[in-house]
């Protein structure tokens, strides 16, 4: 096949850069973001908190917090993301008769509730992680279980879950790209808009390369919070 | 000062201690010493409840710091608060007795009440352990120290979070202990710099720092290098002549004969022979302890 390149770059541009198509990119990729990000900070409170919850002393009121932990993990685990987002957006919205919510604000919730299910499992890897010895010296002080846990084991547990947390964060920007089954314009409906031309290739290529952009900076971030966080590692 | 009464403990069908009764003086030194998997580190541990018993009590001066027994505590609670209530009413004990042993009704009547005084009990168990931790130290033979903060941090974390000291009082106390063993200059440092003698010595002043009245020590010298078993040695011994009580199992022979002041030999999870260390070297009368001393002696 013989793809006359130039002339679809010329048209793409053209496109994008003097009919205003990049005010849409701009705004995908703000909603991107904005899912990816905060969804990647809900998740990170709720795992840890179904982390914590699985990982409670024994005794009947924790057997049932715990039965819960396993089943919200077993259940967002174990739908695809994008049935997730129809059933919330199609079923439980119109249930719960939230009406003023936007879809941007409830793509990200949803996409935290995925993140959740998977964070838990890295943060409970975490805290198993975390030598048992930390929360019997805590606990031999007089500490409470909590108090240990917040000040010493998860500290420990996130640095030691952090590159599978960089791992999920990427995860979850690319993950948005379905964010469209919502109505969301994230970068990849956005894209899609530029393509009105019969131009999907330099559209879709040009969308690979953000993505592949973002990505790389996400890492780059991941890596110095790693490094400041191995601080006391330093021998 | 701790006194275990009857203490039984098993992992899953692995019976690990088999009826132990021991009471810890103020002021005592008391060494225990027994092969490994005789249950002298688990007996250790129960003292400030890191293992719960499976049967039988700890107590901590006043405190009880076992879980009352639920099915059997509440009917005897129960019976007792109705033999209060009636002997209250006028009632002679020959009658309240009969009462309680007759009177169905009455059990169910307070069957709710019975049950909130357990609950209460048990809710009290919890507050009683964690505050009495705060007087029981503890120094474990992997030092333990947290990975996470400086050691200052580690020195103060406890007080402050409690709200026995302020910042200042804590800082203040911490760089005292440090200065007395010699390590001031590793206040800000975090713990995977140190030596292992350092960690130990720094754990034991994390015990001290929130001012115990008892210190629990397991195995403190056995995960160092021989060169530092004395620079930590000296420090327990510095501590005993404080008059600090002190609950040390140990392989450190030298140490039980010569700080100590009573001697505990731990096998099959029981308490074989006890006595002053003189006499527990010299003259020991049990078959296994005679046995363990000429392999380690």
């Amino acid at each position: 096949m013989n793809i006359p390149w130039s002339h679809l770059w010329e048209k793409f541009k053209l496109q994008v850069f003097e009919q205003g198509g990049y005010h849409t990119i701009l705004d995908g990729l703000k909603n991107t973001l904005i899912i990816a990000i905060g969804g990647f900070i809900i998740g990170i409170i709720l795992g840890a908190v179904l982390a914590i919850l699985q990982l409670l002393p024994n005794n009947k009121v924790t057997k049932v917090l715990r039965g819960f932990a396993k089943g919200y993990v077993g259940v967002f685990r174990g739908t695809p993301i994008v049935v997730q987002l129809l059933l919330g957006w199609y079923v439980l919205k119109p249930i719960l008769g939230i009406r003023s919510a936007s879809a941007l604000l409830w793509g990200m919730v949803i996409f935290g509730m995925n993140s959740g299910a998977y964070v838990s499992e890295i943060i409970r890897g975490g805290i198993l992680s975390v030598d048992k010895g930390q929360m019997e010296a805590g606990r031999s002080l007089g500490l409470s279980y909590m108090k240990t846990m917040f000040k010493i084991v998860l500290p420990q547990a996130f640095k030691n879950s952090l590159p599978s947390l960089g791992n999920e964060l990427i995860a979850i920007v690319k993950e948005t790209s379905v964010a469209g089954f919502i109505s969301v314009v994230d970068l990849q409906v956005a894209f899609k808009q530029q393509d009105t031309a019969y131009n999907p290739i330099i559209c879709y290529l040009m969308l690979a390369l953000v993505y592949i952009v973002l990505v790389l900076l996400f890492t780059a971030l991941i890596k110095l919070i790693e490094r400041r966080m191995r601080a006391s590692d330093n021998r | 000062m701790i006194t275990v009464n009857n203490v039984y403990k098993s992992f899953g069908k692995h019976e690990v201690l088999r009826g132990v009764s021991c009471e810890i003086q103020k002021g005592e030194i008391v060494a225990i010493i027994g092969p490994s998997g005789s249950g002298k580190s688990t007996l250790l541990r129960c003292m400030n409840l890191l293992e719960e018993p499976t049967h039988g009590e700890i107590w901590f001066e006043q405190t009880l710091l076992t879980p009352v027994d639920a099915y059997l505590h509440p009917e005897l609670l129960r019976l007792t608060n109705t033999y209060a209530k009636l002997t209250a009413q006028g009632a002679s004990d020959e009658e309240a007795l009969n009462d309680i042993t007759q009177n169905r009704l009455l059990k169910k009547r307070e069957g709710k009440a019975f049950q909130q005084a357990v609950k209460e009990m048990h809710s009290a168990h919890f507050q009683n352990v964690n505050l009495t931790r705060q007087n029981i130290g503890m120094v474990f033979q992997h030092f333990n120290l947290f990975n996470n903060l400086t050691v200052l941090q580690n020195l103060t974390l406890a007080p402050v979070q409690l709200k026995l000291k302020t910042k200042e009082e804590a800082t203040e106390k911490a760089m005292e202990l440090l200065r007395r063993i010699g390590l001031e200059e590793k206040a800000n440092v975090y713990p995977s710099t140190l030596s292992g003698g350092q960690k130990q010595r720094i754990a034991i002043i994390r015990a001290l720092a929130m001012e115990p009245d008892v210190m629990l020590f397991d195995e403190p010298t056995s995960a160092l290098d021989p060169e530092m078993v004395g620079e930590v040695l000296s420090l327990m011994t510095d501590l005993a002549k404080e008059g600090m009580t002190m609950v040390v199992v140990t392989h450190e022979m030298g140490f039980a004969k010569e700080v100590a002041s009573r001697v505990l030999f731990i096998d099959e999870g029981k308490i074989q022979e006890e006595n002053p260390p003189k006499e527990f070297f010299a003259n020991p009368q049990n078959e296994r302890l005679k046995e363990f001393l000429s392999k380690v002696l």
